[in-house]
């Protein structure tokens, strides 16, 4: 091998810092893991803020409560784990699979909602409390969001995106849909406008957010 | 993927295999192997091989900061080609291109397979390669100039291996009514 193909300054820079790292897990372990430190993560807020189930439960078929929210939690840890895969170069996740992923995740939330609708309609919409309601529910989903969106934005900018605010988007899209299959089995309102309003907002906002907190380390990662 | 293409994939996992658990020695092989495409592949984005140098060294740079991201035993190639595409559309952005673009415009010697070979002499295919858009001519060095698969290259691209197929065919077909339209003008 020929030394002199390493120009000096660049060999310095390497050789100086040359200590063994750890290769990344591969996405299927990363993604276990933050499915085990978001079911920590649930288990405590779930318990330090005594939350119950929904009233309305047993009038629920075992589909519509405790399968759809499964399959919610599915379709949250699959963008989870496309999130992380993105976070990897040269193992981007295509245009067209982000905007499915996301779009499969928003629908099935709102086709719960309707479905929940249909079958029970759970606690009264009072006029005048609606907005207190539906705050109460939209930081509920927040917090549960928390676990999921911390855990995997936090793997998901140790690694190195190449588009940090896709990876973003991904990642908050997957916190939202997890957190929104858990308040499912939660909330006792089924009315349509609040669980449109309140809950599918929620989707947007969080997906929002994990885009901007892209944009961010986007800004000061490269620039 | 021929015989030679895997045992070059194969090499190239074991030197970053080596490389991150700390031996300088297979850093260089990686460099020394991944030096000239690396250059030709810089260069569809600057046109400046001075510029293609600096970026390959910031390249370099970013891959070693990154190193503990790439995974064994996956193909080395698309993890480091994403990370110069990155690094490149990085330098596009920060405003330094018009600057370099009228200092200095020439052409590296880019190695051309023998199905290229076909459409026009080695000249003219050069000058015709560097005429086409630059997401057109990044298609066409990845795929048949450096023989990248489509899987492969979707990879870098962050794309399907479809879309990258479909690129690749229209940027082809765009550059051999080029050649045509050229040798019409000639005769």
């Amino acid at each position: 091998m020929n030394p002199d193909l390493l120009p000096e300054r660049l060999r310095e820079a390497i050789s100086g810092d040359l200590a063994p790292v750890k290769p990344l897990p591969p996405v299927w372990t990363r993604t276990l893991y933050t499915i085990a430190l978001t079911a920590g993560g649930l288990a405590l807020i779930t318990a330090a803020f005594k939350f119950t189930l929904r009233p309305d439960m047993g009038e629920l078929p075992m589909w519509l409560s405790w399968g759809c929210t499964t399959l919610q939690l599915v379709i949250g840890v699959a963008l989870i784990g496309m999130a992380l895969r993105e976070a990897v170069p040269g193992s981007g996740v295509p245009p067209g699979a982000t905007a499915l992923a996301i779009a499969t995740g928003v629908f099935m939330q709102i086709l719960v909602g309707i479905v929940t609708w249909m079958h029970s309609p759970g606690m009264p919409l009072l006029e005048g409390v609606g907005l207190a309601k539906g705050m109460s529910c939209s930081i509920k989903d927040a917090v549960l969001a928390l676990p999921a969106m911390v855990t995997t934005l936090v793997l998901v900018f140790r690694a190195l995106p190449l588009r940090p605010s896709i990876a973003g988007l991904l990642g908050g899209s997957g916190a939202a849909v997890v957190a929104d299959a858990v308040n499912h089995i939660m909330c006792p309102m089924s009315d349509l406008r609040h669980v449109l309003v309140w809950h599918t907002g929620v989707i947007f906002g969080l997906m929002l957010l994990g885009w901007g907190i892209g944009k961010l380390w986007e800004r000061r990662r490269y620039r | 993927m021929g015989v030679d293409r895997q045992a070059e994939e194969q090499r190239l996992i074991e030197l970053m295999i080596g490389y991150q658990k700390g031996r300088m020695d297979d850093f260089e092989g990686l460099y020394a192997a991944l030096k000239q495409p690396l250059l030709r592949y810089l260069w569809t984005f600057v046109r400046n091989a001075t510029v293609a140098e600096d970026l390959l060294q910031d390249t370099f740079l970013q891959i070693h900061r990154a190193r503990q991201t790439y995974t064994p035993p996956r193909p080395v190639r698309p993890w480091i080609y994403a990370i110069t595409r990155h690094v490149a559309l990085m330098h596009l952005r920060s405003g330094r291109r018009r600057k370099e673009m009228l200092a200095n415009d020439q052409l590296p010697e880019i190695p051309v397979p023998p199905e290229m070979e076909k459409l026009a002499d080695r000249a003219t295919l050069h000058k015709m390669l560097a005429e086409l858009p630059p997401h057109s001519q990044e298609v066409l060095m990845l795929h048949h100039l450096l023989g990248m698969s489509f899987e492969e290259v979707g990879q870098i691209l962050g794309v399907a291996a479809g879309t990258a197929k479909v690129r690749s065919h229209r940027a082809l077909k765009v550059l051999r009514e080029r050649i045509v339209e050229r040798e019409g003008g000639d005769s």
